[in-house]
């Protein structure tokens, strides 16, 4: 046994239950409560329009954790997380404006549905493999926003207005609108993180790494690989459509432009520049690629301001992809296990300090 | 529906599906040696179209109005060429060559990051926003008639341009030196390395001649279609319902491939737009017909089988 419950210098495990428990030291357990505890009251502290950045971080985080799923554990690569977003929010949007279901069934049911058209588009990856999966993930990127822009139903893509929330009888307004929607989210995403965490202890947790590193030699080993991709994928996207559901009431509206192509490509970034299949990851790089794209907003703007102007130039529309693409480029080539990784480096100076290692 | 709106849409069909083989082309070259899938490619075709259209007109206003077009076009076709070539080494040894030997999403990651910031950079250039169309009044008349059809002039040198890389293409992989490498190290690497093939080499060499090939696809664009970033975006993901069709590895794929999506859009727009309501069939055909091929046929009509082994 170590000498301490909270610090621990080396690795003392000697059973499997103990390899595999959520909290390593009563340390980690008690700087989760910390944390917890932080997320609770932030809303009370900051201005209420920097909660909306706050709130979309969140909901991003939601996405960015069934990434994490399907291509950081399975290594299915998903180039269209953002089409189950969509079919997430355009499903509550319908619940809740046609049926008029309360936002608390309307955002379980976007992710049901999400999760069966997430088993209709994994099917592919039975036969498929990496790149041939990719590709066939930015076709149905394309069918979905196409379908969406041809379908009545939808408005052609156009915003479908989502109604306030009503709880207890009382309609949430403008004022509580962004703070309501961060318990909200809250919620959802700690739900979603702990069934996150656990599945990876779990026997199917440890087959879709099994498949990701070799599904042939899974195969072999008594594990499907194909239902084994396809649950993955509708795990995966459970996630998505919770996160769009969450999105449409967040934004007041389900509109086809949230959901694009650039949008999941922002997702895989965030899951890259996180870390991929890291739990503490998945907020690093939400919270990363959102902040730095609003800061490249403003850079964008304040550089227009100050440089010459030029004809027919934008430099504030060029910040955005200028920025993001940096980033990708510079994590992949320097840092390509991501944010994840500087956080433990982080974590285990404190733990060895004043020794190196 | 008469046989004359066919052969016009029959026609059209080709033309648009020569830019997509010559992009095609170029996706190919980069897959079949170094299996790197290039997201940014659209953004690549961008910077060879734009170049040679700056430079033309730059040529062209050096020599003023009067000059023949052909005097300010050719050097400007050589210059793109030059440009894209660099282009795409510089692009391999800065972004790629870290890459080599990294999980595949890491590199499908770094081409879609380079396609942002190609994309970034183009912003930071007049082209960003605009629309430009790029029709050098190289040819007396506006439009040829062939019986019912008419073509214009300079959709059909675009045609050429690209029968002329294509078959260029083809014959390098097949008869020289070079090709013949390129393709040992597409069939085995460390095989083709220890009878003496630079693989670094091979792969430097395969990202600039598909910037060559991006040079004459961005001209053919800006020929048939017009010269914008969303454009050229179009035509980053179309290149991959072709390359698809044809098979990834396989250049006589990648010219059938092209065709192929060129034809389906074009008679998609003409025989389906009526009964889809709002229309538009041609933006979806290509990927539907892509999860069809990959659900059917996933190597492509002339692609190469890989084998797995645990």
């Amino acid at each position: 046994m170590p000498a301490s419950r909270f610090t621990q210098t080396g690795n003392y495990k000697t059973t499997y239950p103990q390899d595999s428990s959520v909290f390593a030291t009563s340390a980690e357990f008690v700087s989760l409560g910390v944390l917890l505890l932080v997320l609770l009251v932030i809303p009370f502290l900051i201005p209420s329009s920097n909660l909306k950045t706050l709130d979309t971080i969140l909901v991003y985080a939601i996405a960015v954790l069934g990434l994490n799923i399907t291509t950081g554990y399975t290594g299915l690569i998903n180039v269209g997380q953002a089409a189950f977003l969509g079919v997430g929010a355009y499903t509550a949007a319908i619940f809740a404006t046609k049926f008029g279901l309360p936002f608390y069934l309307c955002i379980p049911l976007g992710g049901v549905v999400s999760a069966i058209v997430g088993g209709i588009v994994g099917l592919p990856s039975m036969r498929l493999k990496h790149l041939y999966l990719a590709i066939a993930t930015i076709a149905f990127q394309q069918i979905f926003r196409w379908g969406v822009g041809h379908s009545d139903l939808l408005q052609q893509g156009q915003s479908i207005n989502m109604p306030a929330p009503v709880i207890f009888g009382t309609e949430i307004g403008y004022l509580l609108h962004n703070k309501f929607w961060y318990y909200v989210a809250l919620f959802f995403l700690i739900v979603l993180a702990l069934i996150w965490r656990n599945l990876m202890r779990s026997k199917f947790g440890r087959s879709l790494v099994a498949v990701r590193d070799n599904d042939r030699a899974a195969d072999a080993m008594g594990i499907n690989p194909g239902t084994t991709k396809v649950t993955a994928f509708i795990l995966g996207s459970f996630y998505a459509g919770i996160a769009g559901a969450l999105f449409a009431y967040l934004y007041r509206g389900a509109q086809v432009e949230d959901y694009t192509l650039a949008v999941s490509i922002k997702f895989l970034a965030m899951a890259i520049v996180g870390g991929l299949g890291s739990l503490p990851g998945a907020f690093f790089g939400a919270a990363f690629l959102q902040l730095l794209d609003d800061g490249a907003t403003s850079l964008g703007a304040w550089l227009s301001g100050i440089l010459p102007q030029i004809q027919g130039v934008d430099i504030g529309t060029a910040m955005r992809p200028l920025t993001f693409g940096l980033v990708i480029i510079l994590f992949l080539i320097f840092e390509p296990r991501g944010l994840a990784n500087f956080w433990r480096l982080i974590r285990s100076y404190f733990k060895t300090f004043p020794f190196k290692y | 529906m008469s046989f004359d709106v066919f052969l016009q849409l029959f026609v059209q069909g080709v033309i648009t599906g020569c830019v997509y083989a010559v992009a095609a082309l170029g996706f190919v070259l980069i897959y079949k040696s170094s299996r790197v899938i290039n997201l940014a490619h659209g953004y690549l075709i961008a910077v060879g179209g734009f170049s040679v259209y700056a430079l033309y007109n730059l040529f062209h206003g050096w020599l003023g109005d009067s000059s023949s077009p052909f005097l300010s076009f050719i050097p400007a076709a050589i210059g793109g060429l030059v440009i894209s070539y660099y282009a795409g080494l510089l692009i391999e040894r800065v972004f790629l060559r870290p890459m080599v030997g990294e999980p595949i999403i890491s590199v499908i990651m770094i081409t879609i990051g380079l396609g942002s910031l190609l994309s970034g950079i183009l912003h930071l250039t007049p082209f960003g926003a605009g629309n430009f169309s790029f029709t050098p009044p190289l040819f007396a008349t506006s439009s040829i008639q062939l019986g019912s059809i008419s073509i214009s002039p300079n959709q059909l040198m675009g045609v050429v341009i690209a029968i002329v890389f294509l078959v260029g293409f083809t014959y390098f992989f097949r008869r020289s030196t070079l090709g013949i490498a390129m393709r040992a190290v597409a069939d085995d690497q460390l095989a083709s390395q220890s009878v003496g093939v630079s693989v670094e080499k091979v792969f430097a060499i395969a990202w600039a001649a598909a910037g060559l090939t991006t040079a004459a696809a961005g001209f053919t664009v800006g020929a048939i279609s017009g010269l914008t970033i969303d454009n050229f975006e179009g035509i980053g993901l179309k290149v991959l319902p072709a390359v698809i069709l044809g098979g990834l590895d396989s250049i006589e794929g990648a010219i059938v491939g092209g065709i192929i999506v060129g034809l389906l859009e074009n008679l998609a727009a003409g025989f389906l737009d009526g009964f889809v309501p709002g229309g538009g069939t041609s933006e979806v055909i290509p990927f539907v017909m892509l999860i069809a091929v990959l659900m059917v046929k996933p190597y492509g009509l002339f692609g190469t089988k890989e084998i797995e082994r645990v």
